[in-house]
């Protein structure tokens, strides 16, 4: 049993082909009237769900394109979207 | 049989009020418990752990323990770390089988070079000893050390820290909850955490599988689970948890007498006492709740280890594991009490520094929850240096360069 992400062009390929690029954590905060806490929360913060979440992948030993994933971080596989939620 | 054997700690009766609790049956939280009855006389303690004692990361690192961290506060706590050991074996009575055999880190690049020689002028600033060794000292120390130019990434020199050593780290979880237990404290296994009670700002009960529980006092070390917990309310920290490998080979004659590792190869090692080379580093870089362990890795050890030191070809891995490190931004502990919640104490955040940090980080933990101050030695350590801009430097250690840099 092995690892995999589905890359949107070469399809599913070996965990390791692939850059993990964080959780997503959606557009960065406006800067007019940024606060530290926010700032913070967006830079440092982490919901470490343990379950699906929503991440970003860079396939690096591959065609090179960035998109996102659903992975669930209780078992380290990748999953279909949960419902409502892309 | 001859005599009854006694159990090192016992089935206490689960009470519905505590006067402090221990979220994490681990090492930290089993010496936190330990020295808050030992030495502050708070006995009315709880110690609750999911599974078992030691189950956690407690029982899965590689038992290593030094004092040659990057900066100076760190370098201190680990200092103090170290010369608690012989106290604690002492006052416990309880072999912790330390092996003081000294730690040589390897550098590949003059890059490497220049940070161990700020390790060790860190090191020697706080008065803790630590010398620069050039290739051919690191072979005197390690005969078996291959340091021609043939090995990927040829030795240039290396860090001795000759403080540094290896525990048995079973031993000390073991030893940790027989003297916590010796003090009245009630550890409570299979006994999982379900929520945290808040009142006006302030801690006031802990849900668990078995109930609730009544404290003003609530310690969060938990390990790569702390997020978890602080999450039970509400509370995001900057940590992520990544899971962590390591292996034991065969168990082979004496042969390496010291620690050794290497940032560029990403590998360290030592020989246990029983002979085996136990060896680890890998951690995949995206967060896993998981203790899978992988053949990518397996593959990437034996590649390593026998580039670095030849004797090793042949051997055979027996055994491979994996445990969670919660890692925070910049590579330090997160230490910090009563701010925002009033009597919510957090000890997490140590990535893979948990095991030598242990004790010490209890004793500490110890004296700001029985005083509700923080002691000073913890003071850099808060979890607001994050928004005030003032992260700790350890992303800057001798780990984090490569053979390019």
């Amino acid at each position: 049993m092995s690892f995999t992400i589905t890359c949107p062009i070469c399809g599913r390929r070996d965990l390791y082909e692939f850059r993990f690029g964080n959780e997503d954590r959606g557009a960065p905060p406006d800067q007019e009237g940024l606060t530290r806490e926010a700032y913070t929360d967006y830079v440092h913060h982490r919901e470490a769900v343990a379950g699906p979440q929503k991440e970003w992948w860079c396939h690096r030993f591959g065609c090179g394109i960035w998109f996102t994933v659903w992975r669930d971080t209780s078992t380290g596989r990748e999953v279909e979207a949960p419902e409502g939620r892309t | 049989m001859f005599w009854r054997l006694k159990r090192l700690w016992g089935e206490p009766t689960f009470k519905t009020s505590y006067d402090a609790v221990m979220i994490g049956g681990g090492i930290h939280g089993l010496a936190a418990a330990y020295f808050l009855a030992r030495e502050h006389g708070i006995k009315d303690v709880a110690v609750l752990e999911r599974r078992h004692v030691g189950y956690g990361g407690s029982g899965r690192n590689t038992a290593i323990v030094r004092a040659n961290q990057r900066t100076a506060e760190n370098v201190r706590l680990y200092d103090e770390g170290l010369k608690l050991w012989p106290r604690l074996i002492a006052e416990l009575d309880f072999n912790m089988m330390p092996f003081h055999c000294g730690n040589l880190n390897l550098g590949h690049s003059e890059a490497a070079m220049a940070a161990l020689r700020l390790a060790v002028g860190t090191a020697n600033f706080c008065g803790v000893r630590s010398e620069i060794l050039d290739r051919q000292q690191c072979r005197e120390l390690i005969p078996e050390l291959d340091i021609s130019d043939r090995p990927t990434y040829p030795i240039f020199g290396g860090m001795y820290h000759p403080p540094g050593g290896i525990l048995r780290h079973d031993a000390v979880a073991w030893g940790l909850a027989k003297g916590a237990a010796g003090q009245g404290v009630h550890i409570h296994q299979n006994t999982e955490v379900t929520g945290l009670g808040l009142e006006g700002g302030k801690v006031v009960s802990v849900e668990t599988s078995r109930g609730r529980i009544r404290t003003p006092r609530v310690l969060i070390c938990a390990g790569g689970y702390s997020v978890m917990i602080a999450a039970l309310i509400g509370l995001k920290l900057p940590i992520h948890a990544l899971t962590i490998q390591a292996m034991v080979t065969q168990p082979l004659k004496p042969i390496l007498h010291h620690v050794i590792s290497s940032g560029a190869y990403h590998v360290y090692a030592n020989q246990t006492l029983k002979g085996e080379i136990a060896t680890g580093a890998h951690m995949d870089p995206w967060p896993n709740y998981t203790t899978n362990t992988t053949a990518h890795y397996i593959k990437h050890q034996a590649e390593a280890m026998t580039d670095l030191l030849p004797f090793l070809r042949g051997v055979r891995f027996m055994r491979h594991w994996a445990g969670l490190a919660d890692m925070t931004p910049d590579m330090a502990p997160i230490m910090d009490g009563n701010d925002p919640v009033e009597g919510l104490y957090l000890d997490c955040g140590w990535g893979y520094f948990g095991f030598k940090s242990g004790p010490i980080a209890g004793k500490y933990m110890a004296e700001f929850m029985a005083r509700g101050q923080c002691p000073e030695m913890l003071e850099p350590f808060n979890l607001r240096r994050f928004e005030n801009f003032r992260p700790m430097g350890e992303t800057a250690a001798v780990v984090t360069y490569g053979p390019n840099n």
